[in-house]
């Protein structure tokens, strides 16, 4: 099945200086109706996900689902290994030694999980190498905290009302 | 009858109690980025070229070595029965011990809401992959057969054979890959923002800007992303931290699930553990007295950071010392005459001049007083903060440690149960070729780290800079997620 590609929505920046004020500024744009609200910041400032009206993370449960799935691998492997594919007798020991295979369980468990982990956070941000990559802006790495109310059909006057009003330094429209 | 006043006195409700501040208070976002990227940008200066070249001249000797023992066989070192376990052990446990200092840094601290973490957090886990790196290849060289060193794993084989999961050797192969694994995720994923950083300042179009451009992946910092991202990393230090404390207790059951006299005991997982993470502490601040000098960062690194540090290994110190006298009291209470033969010689033994030369004390004396008594030092303050000191004290503890690991690993070898497993252990030229260029490696690496990436983490600098100047305090969503 082809991809079909989203046009790309136009959108209002605000830049701010202060994170505080793009905290705020992105509470009263969500009070005031505006949806599909993102902010770009260079660090994780807190409260701006509440702000924005984020859902909890999923990560914890990929992790866990990992961790329980490698151990559970980890554990029948060595099992199957030991007691079925070539059973012998080491010192006398059971085929299946329950604590002598923990030590391996365990580590395969941490591993999925942190692959699992590492590969959820490339998928949930859409990272993959790109050499020729242009920011929208280069500050917004560095000392600037920028919120982006998208527009449609209505155009841009009340989304750059409503950061102009809020104190951004600059606001500005580009094509998301 | 009760004559109690019917109103309790109220105490007075004590000052709750401030954090010092990590960072300068002037400190402006620009100027962190600034100040963290400037040696990335900058050519390498005279120091770092110099440094780097006696680096990699070690490193040369040692792939040297390496290559000559894999062309003439496991003969030229100082192996031989009964000290079969020379050198190359001492060294693996070593290098994975220094590694642990990293994670520590970087997962449990971070668990524990160390905001001063974020200043060394960076260098000490490039520090720990580099160091496991190291570690690595000792096994690898130790089996002799250093080509079919793969049967380590399980694999799919002609003959269906399986390797035996109940044996130690083979915990530390998984325990060691998972951890390299997994501190490289770790250290990659936190710089990843940062690296974002680099490619948006290089102004002109190249192959760094690509290169930079490719090992950040095109990250934006878009707050839905920094949303998973902060619970990911939260995620990767709640796994990090039991699998750091697992590796050196899996490593010190190599020795403890064995029955020579002086291995076998059940203190070693702590033992080990401590001692790892004072030998990575240690090395952490050796290197970043260095790093702080050579690339200016001394607002960063600053003076309190280190004097965390040094606390630390003060602690892991005390640690140490309680384990190398907690074993020999057992050896003196159980009144068991092999392990009072094994530790009375390891301590005692009155040829302590003969370094190397067979059992003798020396070993055991350079680690009482390099581990214990030296870094008893840090119980001053003025010590602690004297950035010349700390640095002659961190590299006393990594000697110390080395002879830690030798006197374990090789002395218990030496006296054994039978006076027909007595016997010496002396390395050769060979053996310290090799340890020479493990150095070699690990510093190469370091340098080049430092030349490339960040070394600290600036963006997580900036989030505690900014809470220090008052952000209000924060919901810390991440831990809560965790713990939900």
């Amino acid at each position: 099945m082809p991809k079909t590609k989203t046009p790309p929505q136009p959108v209002v920046v605000g830049v701010y200086l202060d994170p505080h004020a793009l905290v705020h500024a992105a509470e009263s744009a969500r009070d005031r109706g505006f949806r599909g609200l993102d902010a770009i910041v260079p660090y994780p400032i807190h409260g701006i996900s509440e702000a924005l009206n984020y859902k909890p993370s999923w990560m914890p449960r990929i992790t866990k689902g990992f961790f329980f799935a490698g151990a559970a691998a980890g554990f029948t492997f060595e099992a199957w290994s030991m007691a079925v594919a070539w059973p012998i007798n080491i010192a006398g020991k059971p085929f299946v030694s329950v604590p002598a295979y923990m030590p391996v369980t365990f580590e395969c468990g941490i591993l999925c999980a942190g692959i699992a982990t590492f590969a959820a956070v490339l998928m949930a941000a859409r990272l993959r190498p790109r050499p020729n990559f242009v920011p929208i802006d280069p500050r917004f790495t560095n000392d600037r905290f920028a919120l982006l109310i998208p527009y449609g059909e209505e155009g841009p006057a009340a989304a750059q009302a409503c950061l102009a009003g809020t104190g951004a330094l600059e606001v500005y429209e580009i094509a998301s | 009858m009760s004559t109690q006043p019917a109103v309790a006195p109220q105490r007075p409700v004590p000052a709750p109690l401030e954090e010092p501040p990590i960072y300068r208070a002037d400190l402006t976002l620009t100027k962190v980025t600034e100040d963290i990227l400037a040696p990335v940008f900058a050519k390498p200066t005279r120091q770092w070229w110099t440094a780097f070249l006696i680096a990699a001249g070690c490193f040369a000797i040692g792939v040297a070595a390496v290559v000559y023992q894999l062309i003439v066989g496991m003969g030229i070192i100082g192996i031989q029965w009964p000290a079969m376990w020379g050198t190359y052990i001492a060294n693996f446990v070593f290098w994975i011990g220094i590694g642990h200092a990293g994670t520590l840094i970087s997962a449990i601290l971070f668990l524990f809401r160390q905001r001063w973490r974020t200043a060394i957090n960076r260098s000490a886990e490039a520090m720990t992959i580099f160091a496991v790196m190291v570690a690595g290849m000792f096994p690898l060289l130790h089996v002799g057969r250093t080509v079919i060193a793969y049967w380590l794993f399980p694999y799919p084989n002609q003959r269906h054979l399986w390797v035996n999961f109940r044996s130690p050797l083979i915990w530390d192969v998984f325990a060691v890959s998972t951890y390299a694994t997994i501190s490289i995720l770790f250290w990659y994923q936190g710089m990843i923002p940062d690296l974002a950083t680099v490619r948006d300042r290089i102004a002109k179009t190249g192959f760094w800007k690509k290169f930079y451009g490719v090992i950040s992946l095109g990250w934006k910092g878009h707050a839905k992303d920094w949303h998973h991202y902060e619970v990911a990393y939260a995620m990767l230090a709640a796994i990090a931290t039991p699998l750091v404390l697992s590796v050196h207790s899996n490593v010190s059951t190599d020795f403890a699930t064995a029955t020579a006299p002086g291995w076998h005991s059940t203190i070693f997982p702590p033992y080990f553990v401590a001692g790892a993470i004072f030998s990575g502490f240690a090395m952490v601040v050796t290197l970043l007295v260095i790093v702080r000098y050579v690339f200016r960062l001394e607002d960063y690194l600053t003076i309190d950071h280190m004097e965390m540090m040094n606390k630390i290994i003060l602690v892991t110190s005390m640690m140490v010392g309680y384990s190398y006298f907690a074993e020999l009291f057992t050896a003196w209470y159980t009144s068991n005459v092999y392990e009072q033969y094994r530790f009375y010689g390891v301590h005692f033994d009155p040829h302590f001049w003969l370094l190397f030369h067979g059992p003798n004390a020396a070993p055991a004396y350079l680690m009482w007083s390099c581990n214990v008594f030296i870094p008893a030092l840090f119980w001053f303050r003025k010590i602690r903060r004297s950035i010349p000191v700390m640095f002659i004290l961190t590299l006393f503890v990594s000697v110390g440690m080395w002879f830690e690991r030798y006197t374990i690993i090789v002395d218990s070898q030496m006296r054994q149960y039978l006076p027909s497993s007595w016997g010496a252990y002396r390395p050769t030229r060979w053996d310290y070729a090799v340890l020479l260029g493990s150095f070699g490696m690990f510093f190469s690496l370091f340098l080049l780290f430092c030349r490339f990436v960040p070394v600290v983490a600036v963006a997580e600098v900036k989030q505690a800079l900014r809470r220090q100047v008052g952000e209000p305090p924060a919901p810390q969503p991440a831990m809560e997620e965790v713990n939900a």
